[in-house]
């Protein structure tokens, strides 16, 4: 099990250097999905390597020129990965330009920037009503599949696709274990692990994540931890896009808390839902994508409230208190939250909101937030 | 010797105000009458008109607010009420007008508008989706969302337009019908389309008057006139507004008066993005003591700048084309559709430099913005600026910030003249 965690620290210490290299190593081509509900099987099946594009851990520099500072951290980092040419591994790029307004515009920074010899935008629906959504989600996969292959040369077969369906659920399926034994047993992991273990299996291909995944189950069944039952459990939530800085995540458990279960995108939101393997694939895709749950407010769901998901969650895990973590300058998010907060006033929730931004010149705000809350909710 | 630039104020856009007050008024006071409401995000709020409803139109709203000086004190509401400075000024507008109403908090009365009954959330912008949806969890309000991409690549506009007009049909119709009691009134939607094609064309021979050097009008006085070409669409009173200003403009021709005195510009600018409503004068006094002017831009060019494609014969067809057809609307608010569009301007109007208005709070086009100039700087060796602001929010704009980039681009501009 160690040895895993390490192997996983080191690949996500370096995602550039990782994806380069499993470049080299397979002789494939590498695409870079923006970044989130890319249904990025269909790139695998093209016998491709999709990899989720990040958010850097460098400062930006050369970007500032080229992206404002209020838009969020992974806009921001991204661009400036692109414009000091740090993206040249990926040979493609592709884009769910509706996911958000700065999704929008990323295509036309990269086609200046890196220039990559394939380039896709996908205008994946908001989850409105009416047929046409499911039917347009499907023209939409369609319209990918048919690129790629004509950027391979070689057809995507129903069964290429089936067989990339079954690898990715096979690794949702695994990280769903992960995050059942971690419930069991919050102690085993740190959340910073947990959260490299998601997010490596953004950008390393499946199969190999599988294998890691499966030899740190077993490591993680066998394991015996000591609870520790004077830690108080918090939920985070929301992150969208983008990993937290795992300085955030430490000082959460330093200050006492432990974190059994997770509402982040680099965390449980991306392996929820299973892809269906009866029919037709691109349906079963598109299926998956139009699932309400876990709301996504870059989806445009209603009828499903994030608060109450985000607190049956908390309950679920004896709980204590929910930490919604917006991303500095996400208007989805931030549009979002003020009724995320008042469900958790309505409800009597005991809730708190950290803004977490690509640059954290000092941890100290955060702390104090941090601090009152852990008090609020009973620790020290 | 220093020139004293000022501005010449047209008359006919005095006019203005009396029809865009009374279109808010109607609406404030729909529900006593029996007429039924409807909010409107995107070129939607045409199907409400076609039923007979009053309709909202959400820039519309925006704009008003800011021009009646109620921006602050609506965004106010909304902070106060747990709202997020970085969310788009126009989503905090509405949040806070409804959290106003809500909870009984004074504000300007003209500021105010009745819940609507029905809300036609089409989502030009994931924003539109946003403040939709918040309206809904927060005040139980019936949306009707409609998908409406921009399309980044011309060869996505067919499949773009059959996924729109299929809502149109499928989605839209058939919920406004629901929603009034009666069958769609196709007859309307023309006659407003008849009446929006008259206005669009008379305002076309206005822009006319941009071309002429001096210029006789300034895209600040066609920003305020643009109601009477989107959300006034169908009221004739927009067909005699634009004749008479056409007329004024025909005689400013003639007697020689340009759009600021003594002797015209002397500079002319294209502006990109949103205008900044709350803060035209501000805006304008940074501009005419440098001899500047702008005289398109990309916003003011999105109100059917083609009225020979409209056809009232075939109203929702006509609508889904002008959007996602030759109409080409949606295309121009993507990056190379921008460009597209920015080089026939420079062309038609004789640019000398671009100043791109980048919202703090819109994301629609700012990141495109660098590279947008970059290109057209290539291309045609004219210089452009990014100026940082807000459309409404007091506290996104700073005095020195737009004054300094402006400066900047007066000596581009006069230094490549040299
Ligand atoms: S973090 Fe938010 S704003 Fe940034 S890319 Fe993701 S959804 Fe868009
Ligand atoms: S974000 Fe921009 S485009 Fe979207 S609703 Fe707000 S002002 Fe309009």
């Amino acid at each position: 099990m160690e040895k895993v965690l390490t192997e996983i620290a080191e690949i996500t210490a370096d995602p550039y250097g990782y994806v380069a290299g499993l470049k080299e190593r397979k002789e494939k081509k590498v695409i870079g999905c923006f970044p989130m509900h890319i249904p990025d099987e269909i790139i695998h099946a093209a016998d491709l390597i999709p990899v989720v594009i990040w958010r850097g851990n460098e400062p930006v520099t050369w970007g500032h020129a080229h992206v404002p500072p209020y838009d969020c951290g992974i806009t921001r980092s991204f661009v400036d990965d692109a414009v000091r040419g740090k993206l040249g591994f990926m040979d493609g790029m592709v884009f769910h330009v509706r996911q958000c307004l700065q999704a929008g515009e990323f295509p036309f920074i990269m086609e200046r920037h890196v220039k990559p010899s394939y380039q896709k935008v996908l205008y994946l629906p908001a989850l409105y009503p009416g047929d046409v959504m499911r039917d347009f989600t499907i023209t939409e996969l369609e319209g990918f599949k048919t690129s790629l292959e004509e950027f391979t040369g070689k057809k995507i077969s129903d069964d290429n696709l089936n067989k990339s369906i079954e690898i990715y659920n096979k690794n949702r399926g695994l990280l769903e274990r992960v995050y059942e034994i971690r419930r069991e047993k919050p102690e085993i992991l740190k959340a910073r692990e947990v959260m490299q273990i998601v997010w490596s299996s953004m950008f390393m291909l499946k199969e190999d994540h599988n294998k890691l995944l499966t030899e740190l189950i077993k490591g993680m069944e066998a394991k015996t931890v000591e609870p520790e039952k004077d830690k108080i459990r918090v939920i985070p939530v929301g992150c969208l896009c983008q990993t937290l800085q795992f300085d955030i995540l430490d000082l959460i458990e330093d200050l006492g808390m432990i974190i059994p279960d997770d509402d982040l995108y680099i965390g449980s939101r991306y392996f929820a839902n299973q892809v269906n393997l009866d029919g037709s694939p691109l349906g079963a895709l598109a299926d998956r994508y139009l699932t309400r749950t876990p709301v996504c407010p870059t989806k445009g769901v209603w009828q499903v409230h994030w608060g109450d998901e985000a607190i049956k969650k908390m309950r679920d895990n004896d709980a204590r208190g929910i930490i919604s973590i917006i991303v500095k300058y996400c208007p989805p998010h931030a549009c979002y939250y003020p009724d995320f907060k008042s469900k958790m006033e309505k409800e009597g929730i005991n809730a708190i909101m950290i803004e977490m931004e690509h640059e954290i010149i000092t941890l100290e705000a955060i702390k104090t937030r941090l601090q009152s809350f852990v008090e609020i909710i009973g620790g020290v | 010797m220093d020139v004293k630039y000022k501005v010449n104020r047209l008359q006919t856009t005095n006019e203005i105000r009396p029809l865009v007050d009374k279109h808010w008024a109607d609406l404030r006071t729909a529900k006593e009458r029996g007429e039924k409401v409807a909010w409107a995000s995107g070129p939607t709020f045409i199907f409400a008109y076609a039923m007979g409803m009053k309709c909202h139109f959400m820039a519309g709203y925006s704009a008003y607010c800011g021009g009646i000086g109620a921006g602050e004190e609506v965004l106010k509401v909304a902070e106060m009420t747990g709202d997020l400075p970085e969310t788009c000024s126009y989503h905090r507008l509405h949040m806070g007008m409804g959290e106003a109403v809500a909870r009984g908090i004074d504000i300007n009365p003209q500021a105010i508008l009745p819940m609507p009954d029905l809300m036609v959330a089409g989502r030009l912008c994931p924003e539109m989706s946003h403040y939709a949806e918040g309206l809904n969890r927060r005040f139980d309000i019936r949306v009707l969302p409609i998908d409406l991409p921009s399309v980044y690549d011309l060869k996505d506009q067919p499949r773009l337009r059959e996924f729109v007009y299929r809502q149109f049909k499928e989605v839209v119709i058939p919920t406004v019908e629901e929603v009034c009691g009666k069958p769609f009134d196709y007859d309307r939607m023309s006659e407003i389309l008849t009446v929006l094609k008259k206005v669009a064309t008379l305002r076309n021979q206005c822009w006319e008057f941009f071309k002429t050097k001096p210029a006789c009008w300034t895209l600040w006085d066609y920003g305020v006139s643009i109601a009477p070409v989107f959300y006034l669409m169908g009221n004739p009173a927009g067909i005699a507004y634009y004749e008479r200003l056409l007329e004024e403009l025909q005689e400013r021709k003639e007697k020689g008066i340009p759009a600021i005195a003594p002797d015209g510009e002397k500079y002319r600018l294209y502006w990109d993005g949103w205008l900044p409503w709350a803060f035209l004068g501000k805006f304008m006094r940074k501009f005419t003591p440098n001899g500047a002017i702008c005289l398109c831009g990309r916003y003011p060019w999105e109100f059917f700048p083609h009225p020979e494609l409209i056809d009232p014969e075939h109203p929702v067809e006509t609508w889904a084309d002008l959007y996602y057809g030759e109409g080409r609307l949606t295309y121009h608010f993507s990056p190379h559709g921008t460009v597209d569009l920015i080089s026939e301007l420079i062309e038609d109007y004789s640019i000398d430099g671009l100043v791109m208005f980048s919202s703090k709070t819109c994301r629609i086009m700012n990141l495109s913005q660098p590279g947008v100039i970059d290109v057209l700087d290539k291309k045609y060796g004219i210089p452009g600026v990014i100026v940082e602001g807000d459309m409404i929010d007091p506290a996104m704009i700073s005095d020195a910030q737009i004054e300094t980039r402006l400066e900047a681009l007066y000596e581009m501009i006069d230094s490549r003249r040299r």
